[in-house]
Protein backbone atom coordinates (compact mmCIF):
# COMPACT_ATOMS: atom_id res chain seq x y z
CA UNK A 1 0.00 0.00 0.00
CA UNK A 2 1.26 3.46 -0.88
CA UNK A 3 1.99 5.97 1.85
CA UNK A 4 -0.66 8.30 0.43
CA UNK A 5 -3.39 5.68 0.68
CA UNK A 6 -2.29 4.85 4.23
CA UNK A 7 -2.60 8.54 5.05
CA UNK A 8 -6.00 8.63 3.39
CA UNK A 9 -7.13 5.63 5.46
CA UNK A 10 -5.92 7.28 8.64
CA UNK A 11 -7.78 10.51 7.85
CA UNK A 12 -10.92 8.59 6.90
CA UNK A 13 -10.67 6.68 10.18
CA UNK A 14 -10.36 9.92 12.13
CA UNK A 15 -13.34 11.40 10.34
CA UNK A 16 -15.40 8.32 11.19
CA UNK A 17 -14.33 8.47 14.82
CA UNK A 18 -15.14 12.19 15.20
CA UNK A 19 -18.65 12.93 13.92
CA UNK A 20 -17.95 16.67 13.87
CA UNK A 21 -14.83 17.87 12.11
CA UNK A 22 -13.05 20.41 14.24
CA UNK A 23 -14.38 19.15 17.57
CA UNK A 24 -11.76 19.38 20.31
CA UNK A 25 -9.69 16.24 20.80
CA UNK A 26 -11.50 14.19 23.46
CA UNK A 27 -10.00 13.86 26.89
CA UNK A 28 -8.75 10.34 27.20
CA UNK A 29 -9.47 9.36 30.76
CA UNK A 30 -7.82 6.05 30.08
CA UNK A 31 -4.49 7.80 29.54
CA UNK A 32 -4.95 10.71 31.92
CA UNK A 33 -2.17 9.49 34.23
CA UNK A 34 -4.33 10.62 37.14
CA UNK A 35 -4.95 7.59 39.38
CA UNK A 36 -8.03 9.22 40.88
CA UNK A 37 -9.56 9.15 37.39
CA UNK A 38 -8.77 5.47 36.76
CA UNK A 39 -11.49 3.74 34.75
CA UNK A 40 -12.80 0.33 35.72
CA UNK A 41 -11.31 -2.12 33.20
CA UNK A 42 -13.77 -3.57 30.73
CA UNK A 43 -14.89 -7.19 30.72
CA UNK A 44 -14.20 -9.69 27.99
CA UNK A 45 -17.85 -10.61 27.81
CA UNK A 46 -19.37 -13.48 25.92
CA UNK A 47 -17.50 -15.90 23.75
CA UNK A 48 -18.97 -17.67 20.74
CA UNK A 49 -21.46 -20.46 21.33
CA UNK A 50 -19.82 -23.78 22.24
CA UNK A 51 -19.34 -26.50 19.62
CA UNK A 52 -22.55 -28.33 18.87
CA UNK A 53 -24.80 -25.32 19.50
CA UNK A 54 -27.32 -24.55 16.79
CA UNK A 55 -25.77 -22.31 14.14
CA UNK A 56 -26.98 -18.75 13.75
CA UNK A 57 -30.00 -18.16 11.59
CA UNK A 58 -28.76 -16.32 8.48
CA UNK A 59 -32.16 -14.65 7.84
CA UNK A 60 -31.24 -10.96 8.30
CA UNK A 61 -34.75 -10.03 9.40
CA UNK A 62 -35.08 -12.69 12.08
CA UNK A 63 -33.31 -11.52 15.22
CA UNK A 64 -35.12 -13.89 17.57
CA UNK A 65 -33.03 -15.73 20.13
CA UNK A 66 -30.45 -15.14 22.82
CA UNK A 67 -27.59 -12.70 22.25
CA UNK A 68 -24.70 -11.85 24.54
CA UNK A 69 -22.45 -8.81 24.49
CA UNK A 70 -18.72 -9.10 23.85
CA UNK A 71 -16.31 -6.58 25.32
CA UNK A 72 -18.29 -4.87 28.08
CA UNK A 73 -17.19 -1.28 28.74
CA UNK A 74 -17.81 0.78 31.87
CA UNK A 75 -17.36 4.05 29.96
CA UNK A 76 -19.50 4.44 26.84
CA UNK A 77 -17.76 6.97 24.66
CA UNK A 78 -16.96 6.81 20.95
CA UNK A 79 -14.18 4.32 21.70
CA UNK A 80 -12.83 2.48 24.76
CA UNK A 81 -11.28 4.85 27.30
CA UNK A 82 -12.72 7.95 25.65
CA UNK A 83 -15.65 9.61 27.42
CA UNK A 84 -18.79 10.77 25.64
CA UNK A 85 -18.37 14.32 24.24
CA UNK A 86 -19.78 15.85 27.41
CA UNK A 87 -20.07 19.60 27.84
CA UNK A 88 -17.49 20.89 30.35
CA UNK A 89 -19.95 21.05 33.24
CA UNK A 90 -20.93 17.41 32.73
CA UNK A 91 -17.32 16.33 32.17
CA UNK A 92 -16.56 17.69 35.66
CA UNK A 93 -19.53 15.72 37.03
CA UNK A 94 -18.24 12.56 35.35
CA UNK A 95 -14.79 13.14 36.85
CA UNK A 96 -16.34 13.68 40.28
CA UNK A 97 -18.23 10.40 39.95
CA UNK A 98 -15.12 8.50 38.82
CA UNK A 99 -13.17 9.94 41.76
CA UNK A 100 -15.96 9.01 44.17
CA UNK A 101 -15.88 5.46 42.79
CA UNK A 102 -12.10 5.26 43.17
CA UNK A 103 -12.40 6.46 46.77
CA UNK A 104 -14.70 3.50 47.39
CA UNK A 105 -17.81 5.67 47.77
CA UNK A 106 -19.50 5.38 44.37
CA UNK A 107 -22.59 7.43 43.59
CA UNK A 108 -25.62 5.14 43.89
CA UNK A 109 -27.10 5.17 40.42
CA UNK A 110 -30.56 3.90 39.51
CA UNK A 111 -29.47 0.34 38.72
CA UNK A 112 -27.90 -0.16 42.14
CA UNK A 113 -31.33 0.67 43.56
CA UNK A 114 -32.97 -1.98 41.34
CA UNK A 115 -34.36 0.50 38.87
CA UNK A 116 -33.75 0.04 35.12
CA UNK A 117 -30.30 1.00 33.82
CA UNK A 118 -31.43 3.60 31.30
CA UNK A 119 -30.23 4.09 27.72
CA UNK A 120 -27.84 3.34 26.18
CA UNK A 121 -26.46 1.60 29.26
CA UNK A 122 -28.99 -1.26 29.33
CA UNK A 123 -27.54 -2.48 26.03
CA UNK A 124 -24.11 -2.65 27.71
CA UNK A 125 -24.95 -5.43 30.13
CA UNK A 126 -22.69 -8.43 30.69
CA UNK A 127 -25.81 -10.62 30.82
CA UNK A 128 -27.71 -12.20 27.94
CA UNK A 129 -30.49 -10.47 26.01
CA UNK A 130 -33.32 -12.51 24.51
CA UNK A 131 -35.04 -11.03 21.48
CA UNK A 132 -38.63 -12.04 20.76
CA UNK A 133 -40.04 -11.05 17.40
CA UNK A 134 -43.82 -10.91 16.95
CA UNK A 135 -46.03 -9.06 14.45
CA UNK A 136 -45.49 -5.32 14.84
CA UNK A 137 -43.16 -5.75 17.77
CA UNK A 138 -39.64 -6.60 18.75
CA UNK A 139 -39.16 -7.27 22.43
CA UNK A 140 -35.84 -7.31 24.27
CA UNK A 141 -35.85 -9.40 27.43
CA UNK A 142 -32.73 -8.55 29.40
CA UNK A 143 -31.58 -11.03 32.02
CA UNK A 144 -30.13 -8.19 34.05
CA UNK A 145 -32.78 -7.09 36.55
CA UNK A 146 -35.48 -8.47 34.20
CA UNK A 147 -35.46 -5.29 32.17
CA UNK A 148 -37.73 -5.32 29.16
CA UNK A 149 -37.84 -3.12 26.08
CA UNK A 150 -40.88 -3.14 23.82
CA UNK A 151 -40.07 -1.79 20.35
CA UNK A 152 -43.16 -0.92 18.31
CA UNK A 153 -42.53 -1.24 14.58
CA UNK A 154 -43.53 1.21 11.85
CA UNK A 155 -45.26 3.76 13.99
CA UNK A 156 -44.42 7.14 15.49
CA UNK A 157 -43.75 7.80 19.15
CA UNK A 158 -46.91 8.66 21.10
CA UNK A 159 -47.39 12.43 21.36
CA UNK A 160 -47.66 12.39 25.13
CA UNK A 161 -44.89 10.48 26.86
CA UNK A 162 -44.33 10.04 30.56
CA UNK A 163 -40.56 9.91 30.97
CA UNK A 164 -39.41 6.41 31.89
CA UNK A 165 -36.12 4.67 32.64
CA UNK A 166 -35.91 2.90 29.26
CA UNK A 167 -37.96 5.39 27.27
CA UNK A 168 -40.31 4.81 24.36
CA UNK A 169 -38.88 2.84 21.45
CA UNK A 170 -40.11 2.57 17.88
CA UNK A 171 -38.36 0.75 15.07
CA UNK A 172 -38.31 0.07 11.36
CA UNK A 173 -36.24 -1.90 8.90
CA UNK A 174 -33.88 -0.15 6.50
CA UNK A 175 -32.85 -3.02 4.27
CA UNK A 176 -31.23 -5.57 6.57
CA UNK A 177 -30.81 -3.09 9.42
CA UNK A 178 -33.29 -2.67 12.27
CA UNK A 179 -33.31 0.99 13.28
CA UNK A 180 -34.64 1.68 16.78
CA UNK A 181 -35.40 5.21 17.93
CA UNK A 182 -35.78 5.91 21.65
CA UNK A 183 -36.99 9.09 23.38
CA UNK A 184 -39.03 9.81 26.51
CA UNK A 185 -36.23 8.97 28.91
CA UNK A 186 -36.09 10.24 32.46
CA UNK A 187 -32.80 11.67 33.75
CA UNK A 188 -32.43 9.36 36.75
CA UNK A 189 -29.95 7.10 34.95
CA UNK A 190 -26.46 7.54 33.54
CA UNK A 191 -25.28 6.99 29.97
CA UNK A 192 -22.75 4.50 31.29
CA UNK A 193 -21.48 2.73 34.38
CA UNK A 194 -18.85 5.41 35.12
CA UNK A 195 -21.52 8.11 35.40
CA UNK A 196 -21.79 10.17 32.18
CA UNK A 197 -24.88 12.35 32.43
CA UNK A 198 -27.84 12.58 30.11
CA UNK A 199 -30.99 14.68 30.25
CA UNK A 200 -34.64 14.03 29.46
CA UNK A 201 -33.84 15.31 25.96
CA UNK A 202 -31.59 12.34 25.29
CA UNK A 203 -32.32 10.66 21.96
CA UNK A 204 -30.88 7.25 21.20
CA UNK A 205 -30.70 5.62 17.77
CA UNK A 206 -29.69 1.99 17.44
CA UNK A 207 -28.88 0.24 14.20
CA UNK A 208 -28.88 -3.57 14.52
CA UNK A 209 -27.60 -5.80 11.75
CA UNK A 210 -26.78 -9.48 11.65
CA UNK A 211 -23.25 -10.26 10.56
CA UNK A 212 -21.11 -13.37 10.07
CA UNK A 213 -24.05 -15.44 8.81
CA UNK A 214 -26.12 -14.77 11.90
CA UNK A 215 -23.49 -15.72 14.45
CA UNK A 216 -23.18 -12.10 15.60
CA UNK A 217 -25.35 -9.04 15.89
CA UNK A 218 -23.79 -5.66 15.24
CA UNK A 219 -25.10 -2.57 17.00
CA UNK A 220 -24.17 0.97 15.99
CA UNK A 221 -25.36 3.08 18.91
CA UNK A 222 -25.83 6.83 18.44
CA UNK A 223 -26.49 9.09 21.40
CA UNK A 224 -27.76 12.65 21.12
CA UNK A 225 -28.38 15.02 24.00
CA UNK A 226 -28.46 18.78 23.41
CA UNK A 227 -28.23 19.39 27.16
CA UNK A 228 -25.22 17.32 28.21
CA UNK A 229 -23.35 16.53 24.97
CA UNK A 230 -21.33 18.82 22.74
CA UNK A 231 -22.45 16.76 19.73
CA UNK A 232 -23.92 13.33 18.95
CA UNK A 233 -21.57 10.38 18.98
CA UNK A 234 -21.62 6.72 18.04
CA UNK A 235 -19.98 3.48 18.99
CA UNK A 236 -20.10 -0.09 17.76
CA UNK A 237 -20.86 -3.25 19.70
CA UNK A 238 -21.03 -6.94 18.87
CA UNK A 239 -23.37 -9.49 20.47
CA UNK A 240 -22.82 -13.22 20.06
CA UNK A 241 -25.54 -15.66 19.06
CA UNK A 242 -25.93 -17.94 22.10
CA UNK A 243 -28.65 -20.53 21.52
CA UNK A 244 -27.14 -22.61 24.34
CA UNK A 245 -28.06 -19.98 26.95
CA UNK A 246 -31.37 -19.66 28.74
CA UNK A 247 -31.85 -16.40 30.58
CA UNK A 248 -32.14 -16.99 34.29
CA UNK A 249 -34.26 -15.41 36.98
CA UNK A 250 -32.47 -12.30 38.23
CA UNK A 251 -33.79 -10.69 41.38
CA UNK A 252 -31.93 -7.46 42.07
CA UNK A 253 -34.24 -6.75 44.98
CA UNK A 254 -32.96 -9.81 46.81
CA UNK A 255 -29.29 -9.49 46.12
CA UNK A 256 -27.15 -9.17 43.04
CA UNK A 257 -25.69 -12.51 42.13
CA UNK A 258 -23.52 -13.96 39.44
CA UNK A 259 -21.11 -11.07 39.74
CA UNK A 260 -18.30 -11.13 37.20
CA UNK A 261 -15.50 -13.53 38.12
CA UNK A 262 -12.05 -12.68 36.78
CA UNK A 263 -13.58 -10.18 34.43
CA UNK A 264 -16.23 -12.36 32.84
CA UNK A 265 -19.70 -13.51 33.64
CA UNK A 266 -20.03 -17.20 33.12
CA UNK A 267 -22.78 -19.03 31.32
CA UNK A 268 -23.61 -22.55 32.32
CA UNK B 1 -27.53 -19.11 39.95
CA UNK B 2 -26.13 -20.22 36.63
CA UNK B 3 -24.60 -23.60 36.21
CA UNK B 4 -27.44 -25.94 37.02
CA UNK B 5 -27.87 -28.63 34.42
CA UNK B 6 -31.15 -28.18 32.63
CA UNK B 7 -32.42 -31.40 31.21
CA UNK B 8 -33.27 -30.79 27.60
CA UNK B 9 -34.47 -34.26 26.79
CA UNK B 10 -37.88 -34.38 25.28
CA UNK B 11 -40.12 -37.17 26.39
CA UNK B 12 -40.70 -39.33 23.34
CA UNK B 13 -44.41 -39.48 24.15
CA UNK B 14 -44.56 -35.70 24.14
CA UNK B 15 -42.76 -35.55 20.84
CA UNK B 16 -45.30 -37.92 19.32
CA UNK B 17 -48.13 -35.85 20.76
CA UNK B 18 -46.58 -32.66 19.43
CA UNK B 19 -46.20 -34.13 15.98
CA UNK B 20 -49.78 -35.32 15.96
CA UNK B 21 -51.00 -31.91 17.08
CA UNK B 22 -48.80 -29.87 14.81
CA UNK B 23 -51.17 -30.65 11.95
CA UNK B 24 -53.68 -28.35 13.69
CA UNK B 25 -52.76 -24.77 14.43
CA UNK B 26 -52.63 -24.15 18.17
CA UNK B 27 -54.83 -21.29 19.38
CA UNK B 28 -52.90 -18.04 19.68
CA UNK B 29 -53.01 -16.75 23.24
CA UNK B 30 -50.83 -13.75 22.35
CA UNK B 31 -52.10 -10.42 23.65
CA UNK B 32 -52.55 -8.39 26.80
CA UNK B 33 -54.82 -9.86 29.47
CA UNK B 34 -56.33 -8.66 32.73
CA UNK B 35 -57.84 -10.73 35.53
CA UNK B 36 -61.63 -10.43 35.78
CA UNK B 37 -62.42 -8.92 39.17
CA UNK B 38 -60.29 -9.35 42.25
CA UNK B 39 -59.31 -12.54 44.00
CA UNK B 40 -58.85 -12.57 47.75
CA UNK B 41 -58.77 -15.89 49.59
CA UNK B 42 -58.74 -18.61 46.94
CA UNK B 43 -61.76 -20.86 46.63
CA UNK B 44 -61.22 -24.26 45.10
CA UNK B 45 -63.36 -25.61 42.28
CA UNK B 46 -65.11 -27.68 44.97
CA UNK B 47 -66.22 -24.42 46.57
CA UNK B 48 -64.13 -24.77 49.71
CA UNK B 49 -60.86 -23.48 51.08
CA UNK B 50 -57.58 -25.13 50.04
CA UNK B 51 -57.05 -28.18 52.32
CA UNK B 52 -54.12 -26.97 54.43
CA UNK B 53 -52.24 -29.28 56.75
CA UNK B 54 -52.45 -28.22 60.43
CA UNK B 55 -48.93 -26.77 60.36
CA UNK B 56 -49.55 -24.79 57.16
CA UNK B 57 -52.92 -23.65 58.55
CA UNK B 58 -51.03 -22.12 61.45
CA UNK B 59 -48.70 -20.20 59.13
CA UNK B 60 -51.62 -19.03 57.00
CA UNK B 61 -53.52 -17.76 60.06
CA UNK B 62 -50.41 -15.95 61.29
CA UNK B 63 -50.26 -14.14 57.93
CA UNK B 64 -53.95 -13.21 58.11
CA UNK B 65 -53.57 -11.90 61.67
CA UNK B 66 -50.52 -9.84 60.71
CA UNK B 67 -52.35 -8.39 57.70
CA UNK B 68 -55.34 -7.53 59.90
CA UNK B 69 -53.08 -5.26 61.93
CA UNK B 70 -51.48 -3.79 58.80
CA UNK B 71 -48.24 -5.78 59.07
CA UNK B 72 -47.33 -7.18 55.63
CA UNK B 73 -43.72 -7.97 56.48
CA UNK B 74 -44.41 -11.66 55.74
CA UNK B 75 -45.05 -10.67 52.11
CA UNK B 76 -41.93 -10.25 49.95
CA UNK B 77 -43.96 -8.28 47.40
CA UNK B 78 -43.81 -5.31 49.76
CA UNK B 79 -40.01 -5.46 49.27
CA UNK B 80 -40.37 -5.80 45.48
CA UNK B 81 -39.61 -9.53 45.44
CA UNK B 82 -41.43 -11.55 42.75
CA UNK B 83 -44.92 -12.60 43.87
CA UNK B 84 -44.47 -16.25 42.98
CA UNK B 85 -47.09 -18.49 41.39
CA UNK B 86 -49.97 -18.87 40.96
CA UNK B 87 -50.27 -15.52 42.76
CA UNK B 88 -48.86 -13.59 39.82
CA UNK B 89 -51.80 -14.95 37.82
CA UNK B 90 -54.22 -13.85 40.55
CA UNK B 91 -53.28 -10.17 40.70
CA UNK B 92 -55.48 -7.58 39.04
CA UNK B 93 -52.61 -6.28 36.91
CA UNK B 94 -52.21 -6.68 33.13
CA UNK B 95 -49.85 -9.23 31.63
CA UNK B 96 -48.88 -10.03 28.08
CA UNK B 97 -48.51 -13.40 26.40
CA UNK B 98 -46.12 -13.74 23.47
CA UNK B 99 -46.63 -17.15 21.95
CA UNK B 100 -43.79 -18.56 19.88
CA UNK B 101 -43.13 -22.04 18.52
CA UNK B 102 -40.75 -23.14 21.26
CA UNK B 103 -41.46 -20.76 24.12
CA UNK B 104 -44.55 -19.10 25.52
CA UNK B 105 -43.64 -15.85 27.28
CA UNK B 106 -45.74 -14.36 30.07
CA UNK B 107 -44.66 -10.74 30.61
CA UNK B 108 -46.24 -9.13 33.64
CA UNK B 109 -46.79 -5.44 34.26
CA UNK B 110 -46.01 -6.15 37.94
CA UNK B 111 -42.41 -4.99 38.24
CA UNK B 112 -41.79 -6.08 34.58
CA UNK B 113 -41.45 -9.74 35.57
CA UNK B 114 -40.95 -12.28 32.78
CA UNK B 115 -41.82 -15.93 32.73
CA UNK B 116 -40.92 -18.46 30.07
CA UNK B 117 -42.64 -21.79 29.45
CA UNK B 118 -40.54 -24.05 27.24
CA UNK B 119 -42.76 -26.05 24.90
CA UNK B 120 -42.57 -29.81 24.54
CA UNK B 121 -39.84 -30.33 27.09
CA UNK B 122 -39.97 -32.18 30.38
CA UNK B 123 -39.32 -30.55 33.72
CA UNK B 124 -35.68 -30.69 34.83
CA UNK B 125 -35.09 -33.34 37.47
CA UNK B 126 -33.05 -30.99 39.64
CA UNK B 127 -33.67 -27.28 39.38
CA UNK B 128 -32.55 -24.60 41.81
CA UNK B 129 -35.46 -22.91 43.53
CA UNK B 130 -36.66 -19.73 41.85
CA UNK B 131 -39.39 -17.28 42.78
CA UNK B 132 -41.27 -18.13 39.60
CA UNK B 133 -40.02 -21.72 39.31
CA UNK B 134 -39.17 -23.38 36.01
CA UNK B 135 -41.95 -23.91 33.49
CA UNK B 136 -42.50 -26.28 30.60
CA UNK B 137 -45.63 -26.47 28.49
CA UNK B 138 -47.46 -28.51 25.91
CA UNK B 139 -50.70 -28.33 23.99
CA UNK B 140 -53.46 -30.72 25.04
CA UNK B 141 -55.77 -30.23 22.05
CA UNK B 142 -56.74 -26.54 22.33
CA UNK B 143 -55.52 -26.17 25.92
CA UNK B 144 -52.08 -24.89 26.84
CA UNK B 145 -50.84 -26.91 29.80
CA UNK B 146 -48.01 -25.29 31.78
CA UNK B 147 -46.15 -27.38 34.36
CA UNK B 148 -44.04 -25.54 36.91
CA UNK B 149 -41.78 -26.77 39.71
CA UNK B 150 -38.59 -25.60 41.41
CA UNK B 151 -40.07 -22.96 43.67
CA UNK B 152 -38.52 -20.86 46.38
CA UNK B 153 -40.75 -21.38 49.43
CA UNK B 154 -40.75 -17.74 50.53
CA UNK B 155 -43.52 -16.71 48.12
CA UNK B 156 -47.23 -16.98 48.70
CA UNK B 157 -49.77 -18.82 46.58
CA UNK B 158 -52.42 -16.12 46.70
CA UNK B 159 -52.91 -12.45 47.62
CA UNK B 160 -53.76 -13.08 51.25
CA UNK B 161 -50.91 -15.22 52.57
CA UNK B 162 -51.52 -18.84 51.49
CA UNK B 163 -48.15 -20.58 52.05
CA UNK B 164 -46.42 -23.39 50.19
CA UNK B 165 -43.22 -25.44 50.33
CA UNK B 166 -40.39 -26.04 47.85
CA UNK B 167 -42.26 -29.18 46.77
CA UNK B 168 -44.98 -27.12 45.09
CA UNK B 169 -45.94 -28.43 41.67
CA UNK B 170 -48.27 -26.15 39.75
CA UNK B 171 -50.22 -27.20 36.65
CA UNK B 172 -51.99 -24.47 34.70
CA UNK B 173 -54.44 -25.14 31.91
CA UNK B 174 -55.22 -22.17 29.66
CA UNK B 175 -58.08 -22.17 27.17
CA UNK B 176 -59.17 -19.37 24.89
CA UNK B 177 -62.90 -18.53 24.58
CA UNK B 178 -64.42 -19.18 21.12
CA UNK B 179 -64.47 -15.43 20.38
CA UNK B 180 -60.84 -15.05 21.50
CA UNK B 181 -61.70 -12.28 23.98
CA UNK B 182 -61.43 -14.31 27.16
CA UNK B 183 -58.81 -16.60 28.62
CA UNK B 184 -59.81 -19.24 31.14
CA UNK B 185 -57.36 -20.74 33.59
CA UNK B 186 -57.82 -23.79 35.73
CA UNK B 187 -54.83 -24.49 37.91
CA UNK B 188 -53.95 -27.39 40.17
CA UNK B 189 -51.72 -27.13 43.21
CA UNK B 190 -49.87 -30.20 44.48
CA UNK B 191 -47.78 -29.74 47.60
CA UNK B 192 -48.03 -32.59 50.11
CA UNK B 193 -46.05 -30.64 52.72
CA UNK B 194 -48.69 -27.89 52.70
CA UNK B 195 -51.96 -29.48 51.59
CA UNK B 196 -53.64 -32.74 52.55
CA UNK B 197 -54.56 -33.32 48.90
CA UNK B 198 -54.17 -31.61 45.50
CA UNK B 199 -56.71 -28.91 44.74
CA UNK B 200 -57.76 -26.84 41.76
CA UNK B 201 -59.13 -23.35 41.27
CA UNK B 202 -60.09 -21.03 38.41
CA UNK B 203 -59.28 -17.58 37.17
CA UNK B 204 -60.58 -15.74 34.11
CA UNK B 205 -59.07 -12.95 32.05
CA UNK B 206 -60.28 -10.49 29.44
CA UNK B 207 -58.26 -9.36 26.46
CA UNK B 208 -57.10 -5.71 26.65
CA UNK B 209 -56.91 -4.70 23.00
CA UNK B 210 -54.61 -1.78 22.30
CA UNK B 211 -53.25 -1.58 25.83
CA UNK B 212 -49.51 -1.00 26.00
CA UNK B 213 -47.91 -2.27 29.17
CA UNK B 214 -46.09 0.67 30.75
CA UNK B 215 -42.79 0.50 32.59
CA UNK B 216 -43.70 -0.34 36.19
CA UNK B 217 -40.72 -0.18 38.54
CA UNK B 218 -41.41 -1.41 42.04
CA UNK B 219 -38.20 0.05 43.49
CA UNK B 220 -39.25 3.48 42.21
CA UNK B 221 -42.75 3.11 43.67
CA UNK B 222 -43.73 4.18 47.19
CA UNK B 223 -44.21 1.18 49.48
CA UNK B 224 -47.92 1.82 49.96
CA UNK B 225 -48.46 2.11 46.18
CA UNK B 226 -46.86 -1.24 45.28
CA UNK B 227 -49.42 -3.71 43.93
CA UNK B 228 -50.14 -6.57 46.30
CA UNK B 229 -53.18 -8.07 44.62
Amino acid sequence: MHTSSLLFSAIAGLLLACPLVGAPAPTTLHNSGDPTLALTPGLRGATAAPPGAAPGNPDPHDLEGVWWLTGYQYLLGPEPGVPPPLKPKYMRILEDRIRAKNRGTPVADASTQCMPHGMPRIMESPYPIEIVQTPGRITFLHEVAHNIRRIYLDQPHPKQLTPSFLGDSVGHWEGDTLVVDTVGLNDRTFIDDEGSSHSTQEHVIERFRKIDNGSSLELIMTVEDPVTLEHPYSYRRIYRWRPDVRPQEYVCEENNRNAPVNGVTVAK
Amino acid sequence: MRGTGIAKSVLPAMAVMFLSLSAHAAPDLSGVWLLDGHIGAVKTTDGGAPPLTPDAQGRYEAHRKAAARGDYSYDGVTRCLPPGLPRLMLMHEPFEILQRDKIVYFLYQVNRLPRRAYLNESLPTDVDPHYLGYSVAHWDADTLVVDTAGFDDSTLLDNVGLPHSEDLHLTERYRLSPDGKHLHLTYTVEDPKTFTKPWSARADYTRQDGYRIPEEVCAATAVDKRPRQ
